[in-house]
């Protein structure tokens, strides 16, 4: 990353105070307005000085200023929580921010941009639910998903669409978010929600991205598999249909046929084979009318939960993901990040940053 | 190799590493070494970012340096512009923007990749030393093996790429 962000961050302060160009000429103790317009726009580069009487005119920290881990001003995302308040929202976005910003400043230096095109769904707030879930089938057969498409949903948005996954420990309520940069794209899923939540929370926030321009998300959403606004229901349609397209779905034969007393353990264990909650498989199959809303409504959410599991102990996927590491590591390796601001970042010690790298199966540049 | 007899500035992955293979009397006993407060800060449990952290007196430490250094944002600017695509962490900032206020003839330990990239870039290459060649040119040799990236054989190959992958290698 160039120096050109610390121009866009002095103009993003100069707004926020509600400065002009000429108050901040006068401060900077500059002729004209001309100089601030060219610091600004990156075409003349801060000197240092400069840069300490900005921090003390404009009341803000150096870092920034300066710091590349930082979204200042920059990306807009889109929350799945429950009951968080706004403050702890937003000072975990904070940190969030701070792993975007520093894939997004460092993965074109080591040669992993992200795509030039974006991919997006034509679809609308005008769209109906059964558009929202053919695409979401169309979806599934263009990328070639397979029988479980939950297994490769996170690879395909990755590899196919650029867009970068991170499993994050996040504290109870958070679901996960999709954030937009001008430049990249990025789902954020907390790691500790049961499987089957943590893939509709990918396939939900998948849409969100894939219809960013068209339907804007809200900024904060609470976490259901049904209900919620209109392009909040678009999505979970979406969603459903990408994790239990109908080919799937006709490998388990006839629902109305079972009896209802099994409906509960039969939705349980085709749900656990789909890697999906058994709550939003009985839903996916009244939307397909293969279940009657009244035969849905007799089993009871508690026989559903975690999939009628009594503790949930699937193993957790490791914090972040594969190419994030990987991008980390050749920054590490090629000497644009140190490994002590490195493990920081992802508020490590030096040595648990190596292991981590080792869990993703990428090779540890750690050598200190 | 002659032993340095200028000042050594030396940064905190260098200080743990000195300490945890036994030879920081040997270090600052043979050179005047200095430091600055991020740093000192940087060794003390809690701030080390090491998983077995080592109990380092920060007095004691600190007693035994010749100088640590306060540095400001005035001193840490410097830094930021002449190299704002380098994420050097915080005590490895204060180091290098320290070293950039001084005219004599230091030398710099400080073996992370990126720290290394920012002397290569500014043409302060021939400063960088290795911990052990410190510790060799005192006449002392650990008890236990240093690590890779504290040798000079390391220091030297990465000092090699990172001159060429900063296309200053080219005629």
């Amino acid at each position: 990353m160039s120096a050109s962000f610390i121009g866009p961050r002095i103009k993003a302060l100069r707004e926020e105070r509600k400065l002009s160009q000429d108050d901040l000429a006068r401060l900077f103790g500059f002729k004209d307005r001309q100089t601030v317009s060219a610091i600004e726009t990156g075409e003349r580069r801060v000197t240092a000085e400069e840069l300490v009487i900005a921090v003390e005119k404009l009341g803000a920290s150096l870092d920034y200023f300066t710091d590349p881990f930082l979204l200042v001003g920059e990306g807009r995302f889109s929350w799945r929580q429950t009951n968080v308040g706004p403050q702890r929202l937003s000072a975990y976005e904070r940190n969030a921010g701070r792993w975007i910003a520093a894939f997004r400043s460092i993965a074109p230096q080591v040669g992993r941009e992200a795509p030039l095109l974006r991919r997006a769904l034509g679809l609308h707030k005008g769209s109906r639910f059964e558009d929202a879930m053919e695409a979401g089938e169309r979806f599934v057969a263009e990328f070639k998903l397979g029988d479980v498409p939950a297994a490769r949903l996170a690879e395909v948005m990755e590899r196919e669409l650029g867009i970068l996954v991170l499993h994050v420990n996040a504290f109870d309520g958070i679901s996960g978010a999709a954030c937009r940069l001008p430049e990249l794209d990025v789902v954020l899923i907390n790691r500790h929600e049961v499987v089957g939540r943590r893939h509709f929370d990918l396939a939900h926030e998948l849409f969100h991205i894939l219809t960013w321009d068209a339907m804007p998300p809200e900024h904060s959403e609470e976490a259901r598999e049904t209900g919620g606004n209109r392009v909040e229901q678009l999505a979970n349609n979406f969603a459903s249909a990408v994790l239990m397209p109908t080919p799937a779905l006709d490998r388990f034969g006839d629902w109305s046929a079972i009896d209802a007393g099994k409906l509960a353990s039969r939705l349980n264990a085709v749900a656990e084979e789909l890697q999906v909650t058994a709550s939003a498989l009985k839903w996916r199959l009244v939307a397909l009318d293969r279940l009657k809303p009244a035969v849905a409504r007799t089993v009871p959410d508690a026989a559903l939960r975690n999939n009628g599991r009594i503790a949930d102990d699937a193993a957790l996927p490791p914090p972040f993901s594969k190419p994030f590491m990987e991008v980390i590591g050749l920054a590490v390796d090629e000497g644009r990040v140190s490994a002590r601001r490195a493990a920081a970042l992802l508020d490590l010690t030096v040595d648990d940053l190596a292991d981590l790298f080792a869990t993703h199966g990428v090779q540890s540049p750690v050598e200190l | 190799m002659a032993r340095h007899h200028g000042p050594v500035l030396i940064d905190t992955n260098a200080i743990l590493e000195c300490f945890r293979v036994g030879s920081w009397r040997a270090l600052s006993s043979g050179y005047n070494v200095e430091t600055v407060e991020d740093c000192v800060t940087e060794t003390q449990t809690g701030f080390q970012r090491r998983r077995a952290e080592l109990q380092i007196d920060a007095a004691l430490l600190t007693a035994s340096l010749k100088a640590v250094h306060p540095v400001d944002d005035a001193q840490r600017a410097v830094v930021a512009v002449r190299a704002p695509d380098i994420a050097l962490d915080v005590g490895e900032r204060s180091l290098w923007a320290h070293a950039l206020t001084r005219s004599d003839a230091w030398v710099l330990c400080g073996p992370d990749k990126a720290s290394m990239r920012f002397g290569v870039r500014l043409g302060l290459k021939d400063r960088l030393i290795a911990l052990e060649a410190l510790l060799t040119d005192a006449g002392h040799r650990p008890k236990e093996a240093l690590k890779l990236a504290y040798t000079t054989k390391w220091l030297e190959n990465v000092l090699g790429e990172l001159f060429i992958s900063e296309g200053l290698g080219r005629s």
